[in-house]
């Protein structure tokens, strides 16, 4: 390794918010080679995501999907997760930043603490609970919730009256009285700032009765109402009474869309109410009405109007158009919401619990941290950033993603972190692995032919396990039990000072087995482990009974039987114990080479990205230019010049060292798998052959604008889509003639066809009618839209064109605007829906806002092996965690081959997959998980059940005709094990016998 | 009507003054009515607030305690604490809707012989005024002031009250007494709430509705403190009538 100089770049990066977005990009930059520093407010991570009870549109549990990449990152070995900690200064540039962290006291020492709660049993003070948005109370001493990492409790200092109790029942001696501030330094060569925002507090607006009525509550309250581990365990219930409502009104856009508090839309409002609407109505035992008050029903993601169609037609959610005046008081608790209709007549209508969408804004102490880290804010106080580097703050090397950066959901801030790890790998590529750690392991003992010795360790908790299950007993039966050697028992059998101890004991007995009779496996069963390497044994020697989470603490009023459930625990685990093998994890290969498929706007960023961040990268593009649809775009409705940073982003892909660029290519073969794939191209006019050996591929093929069948397009010349528009208005001359331009939304979105939203039509619309009013201020332009979708700050230029006089008139889809063309000239009719009557006008021209529709990718999709959704976009590992993943591993996705996204969307998430693919290529260390399935080839059939079972497609009939499993594409889910008619297939670490032998160990 | 009513009177008389006062009473022939029954404690810290609802509970109509003034206690200053702690009792019992009057505190040297006679005299004219208690009439909520005054968190800030007000917390800092006050009373009033519920499950599963009809808090306060109930495993739903949730208590 090259000496490090003074001048070198600093391979860390200070991640300010652990949020999911924060996660995320640490998680990234992690595994790309670079140390990162995870710095929260809070004493925990998990931000906002842990709080939710749903997400959208898959209505996956958010704690069940966000718990795992809590433990991720709580155990990475290069992420240094700094709670309670506020940066104070950051100084220096680029490469070279020095930060100064102040870590506020805890009180409770997180190192020493293990989670066990004693302290907050005894806590005399109450506090309001925040994690339940202040539905109930919590004692001074808390956790912000369950599964919080680091799994360590905190005193709230503004409620504690020091009384000292906690500190006499704390038998971790965790309790910390006496601690103080710390102020550290430390260097960091980029800063990425995913600080979140608050939601909106509707405190302050009288006319909705927040602050007097229990049963008007914020969506984030409802949150907590739904959530399992919600103040009422999940069952839906109004606060006033606990009675289960009949009757609830969503009111949207309350702190958005709102000159009075947030002019923006929060973007995310319209999918969560949905979400809760339906899954209130599956909690519910009687029927369930409900009701979504809204302006404009802004579906515009992935699938989500097909949610929303869900909603409205299976699920019966009312959605009602219109303005609410005030939620007042009705009877005894009751509420009677005043709105007027979208016909401008006054409604009013009783419900029994009103729940307010509450939007993001940008909290004080984020405006405060912004102003010390010298980061421009936009004019709603979020940063300030381009949308051509959608991730970038005004200060170089200061990244930003999340809702920070704009109100935006989960997947697309998750997107945006791996997008902002991208920026800093692609920084400081040269000083990757430069600080990061890595573990010298010791030489593994061989123990495969010794008789069995095994320790049993069993754990007390505290009192947690040992106030209820007869420790003492367990740890005497357990020495009984056949090959066992050593038994213990232990206060804290996680403590760091047990794992040295451990240690001592598994040498000092040659123990070559280990068990721990303690917590569950899903949290403590990776630091056993280490604990075993680290003494030269293999980690699968390893067994965990779990006699606290599923004995003591579920069995607290039955002490004996829990005992007696503790010893079948430990008999059971020693009896699989005995059988274990040791596994080895062999190294993947990886081929350092990236293929990005696409040379559009997203492939090239992604390539661009990927090349600086040091790996070699090939682009294939099927025309014979590079550029896709960016290529018909004048400029963003910002106003920034597509052509202009397109030509720049060309040349730089093409002048580009490790790029290499086949233009009028087609993928035909594909094979191999993550790390070591082999792509045949036929390329140029003369189509000849070319292997490409790549270890990860990005998938950016794009989409393609819908040809109308409707409204005369194509009989008409003055008929034409936004992307035709677009070049009228760059030419101008045509524009500045006419009188009036009328505008079709949704033209071959959102209907029977096609159901989903196209998400940028909308924008486009308003951009082109700011631009023709620029071009002629008398112009008329009349959109007609179904509901206009300006997410985000979008709405800034909704705003602006109303006022500029552009006319936006609404149409439902079964009474479409009609066009017909009377003597050449074209006319217009639609029906105004305010005066309930129709209206007719010339027109010089009809602008359709055309659907974007996905690629022809069939045959890409059927060689790579990569799904496509019923409309022909390609379906990502996870709508919400994994954006940017196909779920074959090594396999990227990005752009409109997505789903149809603006330029800045596909941008932050081009170099999110570049990030995804960047930090899979770096890490030359991986290795193949042991847990895998065999298959005993001389007795294999080759009858193809693994085949079809396998959900991964792993399995396949080889040359020799039997069935072969790649390990290193192997997921260890064991379902083909378990539907082999042979019985010839036995999953590693579970096979037969070791579930067997734990079963007849049960009696 | 009233001269009819004899009340009934528990009377904790402390070793060292008060009980001593009251012997000379007696030697000294001071008369007083005849309504008090008196247990002696060594101390008037002895006394417990359980036990002065226990006598509540039991039929006697009030209670007088008697303790040494202060800086002339035996034990130092045992009497302090009777102080705080029958200041809160009195709280609860108001609380209750019973009224703070039906306990008394006074302090009685051994030599005040005539006070203590002038002291029975007057309190016990103060609760034939108040009338007979009739317990079972308040039942449920002196069932709940009961277990209030057994909670462990009541009584832990009680018994911190001097050290954190008077000497120092375990961040070296003195606690305002009013602000420790107000909190205690707070407490007090959320453990005597959920009191109120834990005696309203005793006898079988209720809505929140039903809660509030037989307690007399607010449904929202019931609403609220069911949570806390809730929240520290003592209650849970066990079923729904209809669409209103019935709520049980968890064994102990």
């Amino acid at each position: 390794m090259a000496m490090h100089r003074e001048t070198d770049k600093i391979g860390a990066v200070l991640v300010v918010g652990a949020g999911v977005a924060g996660m995320q990009a640490a998680l990234d930059l992690a595994n790309s080679g670079y140390y990162v520093y995870l710095t929260d407010r809070s004493p925990t991570i998990g931000g906002i995501m842990a709080q939710l009870d749903k997400t959208f549109p898959t209505n996956d549990c958010s704690m069940c999907i966000i718990s795992p990449k809590l433990v991720e990152v709580g155990r990475h070995l290069n992420i240094e997760v700094l709670p309670d900690t506020d940066v104070e200064t950051l100084e220096g540039e680029l490469g070279h930043f020095r930060a100064t962290l102040n870590r506020r006291p805890r009180y409770i020492d997180p190192v020493k603490c293990t989670g066990c709660g004693d302290c907050r049993k005894v806590c005399p003070v109450m506090a309001v609970n925040e994690f339940n948005a202040g539905l109930d109370l919590r004692e001074a001493t808390y956790i912000r919730y369950p599964q919080a990492v680091p799994l360590a409790f905190a005193i709230d200092r503004q409620v504690c009256i020091g009384c000292g109790l906690c500190g006499q029942v704390c038998l971790a001696q965790a309790i910390k009285y006496h601690d103080v501030p710390v102020k550290r330094e430390i260097e960091v060569g980029a800063v990425i700032l995913t600080v979140g925002t608050e939601v909106f507090d509707p405190s302050g607006l009288e006319n909705y009765h927040y602050a007097q009525q229990p049963n008007v509550v914020t969506s984030l309250e409802f949150e907590r109402i739904l959530s399992a581990s919600g103040p009422y365990r999940g069952h839906l219930m109004r606060p006033y009474d606990r009675e289960e409502p009949k009757k609830i009104a969503w009111l949207q856009c309350v702190g958005s869309r709102d000159v009075r508090t947030n002019s923006y839309c929060s973007a995310v409002c319209c999918m969560y109410a949905i979400k809760e609407a339906v899954i209130a109505k599956e909690h519910a035992h009687g029927d369930l009405d409900t009701a979504i008050f809204y302006m404009d029903m802004r579906t515009y993601g992935k699938d989500f109007e097909q949610y929303y169609n869900r909603a409205r037609e299976e699920h019966g959610v009312r959605f009602i158009r219109s303005r609410v005046h005030s939620i007042d008081p009705d009877g005894e608790c009751d509420l009677r919401i005043s709105y007027v209709d979208d016909r401008g007549e006054k409604q009013s209508e009783s419900f029994d619990l009103a729940v307010l969408s509450v939007g993001f804004q940008v909290s004080e102490s984020v405006k405060h941290l912004a102003r010390r880290l010298g980061i421009g804010l936009n004019q709603h106080n979020f940063a300030q950033t381009d949308p051509f580097m959608p991730v970038a703050t005004s200060r170089p090397g200061v990244y930003v993603c999340g809702t920070f950066q704009c109100p935006k959901d989960i997947p697309q801030s998750v997107m945006e972190a791996s997008a902002a790890a991208a920026a800093c790998s692609a920084a400081l590529s040269e000083a990757r692995w430069t600080r990061t750690k890595s573990k010298a392991v010791p030489p593994e003992r061989a123990v495969s032919a010794a008789e069995p010795r095994i320790g049993v360790f069993v754990c007390n908790c505290g009192i947690n396990i040992g106030g209820i299950v007869d420790v003492p007993a367990v740890r005497e039966y357990a020495r009984t039990l056949p090959q066992v050697v050593h038994v213990e028992d232990n206060l804290y059998t996680c403590s760091q000072d047990t794992q040295v101890k451990i240690s001592k004991i598994i040498q000092e007995h040659n123990l070559n087995r280990v068990v721990v009779a303690a917590w569950t496996p899903l949290t403590h069963e990776p630091m056993f482990q280490e604990t075993l390497i680290d003494v030269g044994l293999n980690k699968y020697l390893f067994e965990m009974a779990n006699i606290r989470n599923q004995d003591s603490w579920v069995h607290m009023k039955e002490p004996e039987r829990a005992t007696a459930k503790a010893k079948d625990l430990v008999r059971m685990a020693v009896a699989r114990a005995r059988l274990l093998k040791p596994l080895v994890e062999k190294p993947l290969d990886i081929t350092q080479r990236a293929l990005v498929i696409g040379g559009g706007m997203a492939g090239l960023i992604a390539a661009l990205n990927l090349a600086d961040q040091g790996f070699e990268t090939i682009i294939i593009e099927k025309d014979k230019e590079l550029g896709g649809n960016a290529r018909h775009l004048g400029h963003t409705i910002e106003g920034r010049d597509v052509q202009k940073f397109l030509h720049r982003l060309i040349a730089d892909v093409e002048n580009h060292a490790r790029i290499q660029i086949l233009t009028q290519a087609l993928v035909v073969g594909f094979s191999g798998y993550k790390g070591n794939f082999t792509t045949e191209v036929l390329v140029g006019p003369g189509m000849y052959e070319r292997k490409i050996k790549h270890g990860a591929t990005i998938v950016a093929t794009g989409a393609q604008e819908y040809r109308p069948r409707e409204f005369l397009y194509g009989e008409h010349d003055q008929v034409m889509t936004l992307l035709e528009l677009g070049h009228k208005v760059s030419q101008r001359y045509e524009v500045a003639k006419w009188d009036r331009v009328v505008m079709i939304q949704c033209v071959g979105s959102r209907n029977a066809e096609n159901p989903n939203c196209s998400r940028i039509c909308c924008q486009g619309a308003v951009k082109y009618a700011l631009q023709l009013k620029d071009i002629n201020p008398d112009l008329d332009v009349v959109i007609l839209y179904r509901d206009l979708r300006m997410y985000g700050f979008l709405e800034d230029y909704y705003l602006k064109a109303r006022n500029q006089g552009v006319m936006f008139a609404r149409y439902d889809l079964d009474n479409p605007p009609q066009v017909e063309s009377v003597d050449g000239k074209l006319r217009v009719t639609f029906n105004d829906h305010i005066l309930n009557c129709p209206v007719q006008m010339p027109v010089d021209a009809v602008v359709l806002s055309a659907a974007t529709r996905a690629a022809d990718t069939e045959e890409l999709a059927s060689l790579l092996k990569i799904p496509r959704s019923a409309d022909g976009f390609f379906i990502e590992a996870h709508a919400k965690l994994r954006p940017v993943d196909f779920a074959s591993e090594g396999i990227f996705l990005c752009g409109m081959a997505h789903s149809p996204k603006l330029i800045s969307e596909s941008i932050a998430q081009a170099m999110a997959a570049a990030a995804r693919a960047g930090a899979f290529l770096a890490d030359v260390s991986q290795t193949i998980s042991g847990v895998t399935a065999h298959v005993d080839q001389s007795r294999c059939a080759a009858c193809l059940v693994c085949v079809k079972t396998c959900p991964y497609g792993v399995p396949h009939i080889n040359r020799d005709n039997v069935s072969e499993i790649n390990v290193a594409l192997c997921q260890g889910c064991g379902t083909c094990a378990s539907e082999c008619p042979a019985k010839v297939i036995q999953l590693a670490h579970y096979e037969d016998d070791q579930l067997s032998a734990k079963i007849r160990a049960a009696f | 009507m009233d001269n009819l009513f004899e009340p009934k009177i528990l009377t904790f008389l402390c070793n060292w003054c008060s009980y001593a006062g009251a012997d000379l009473a007696g030697v000294s022939r001071f008369q007083y009515p005849p309504n008090i029954r008196v247990i002696r404690t060594m101390c008037s810290g002895r006394v417990d607030p359980t036990q002065v609802i226990e006598g509540l509970r039991s039929g006697f109509d009030s209670v007088f305690v008697f303790g040494c003034h202060f800086g002339d206690c035996h034990y130092l200053e045992g009497n302090y604490h009777t102080a705080r702690r029958m200041q809160l009792v009195r709280q609860l019992l108001e609380l209750a809707g019973i009224g703070p009057d039906r306990l008394q505190l006074r302090w009685v040297s051994a030599a005040e012989g005539q006070l203590f006679a002038d002291y029975v005299t007057e309190l016990t004219e103060l609760t034939r005024e108040l009338g007979p208690l009739r317990a079972s009439r308040w039942q449920l909520p002196l069932a709940a002031v009961q277990r209030a005054c057994n909670s462990p968190r009541l009584r832990w800030l009680l018994g911190m009250d001097r050290q954190l007000t008077e000497k120092q917390n375990v961040y070296e800092q003195r606690l305002d007494a009013d602000a420790f006050q107000d909190l205690l009373r707070q407490c007090a009033k959320l453990e005597y709430q959920q009191a109120l519920l834990v005696e309203a499950l005793q006898d079988g599963p209720k809505t929140v509705r039903q809660m509030a009809a037989l307690t007399g808090l607010p449904v929202y306060c019931v609403s609220l403190r069911l949570n806390d109930l809730e929240r520290t495993g003592q209650a849970d739903l066990l079923e729904y009538e209809g669409t209103s949730p019935k709520f049980r208590l968890m064994a102990a």
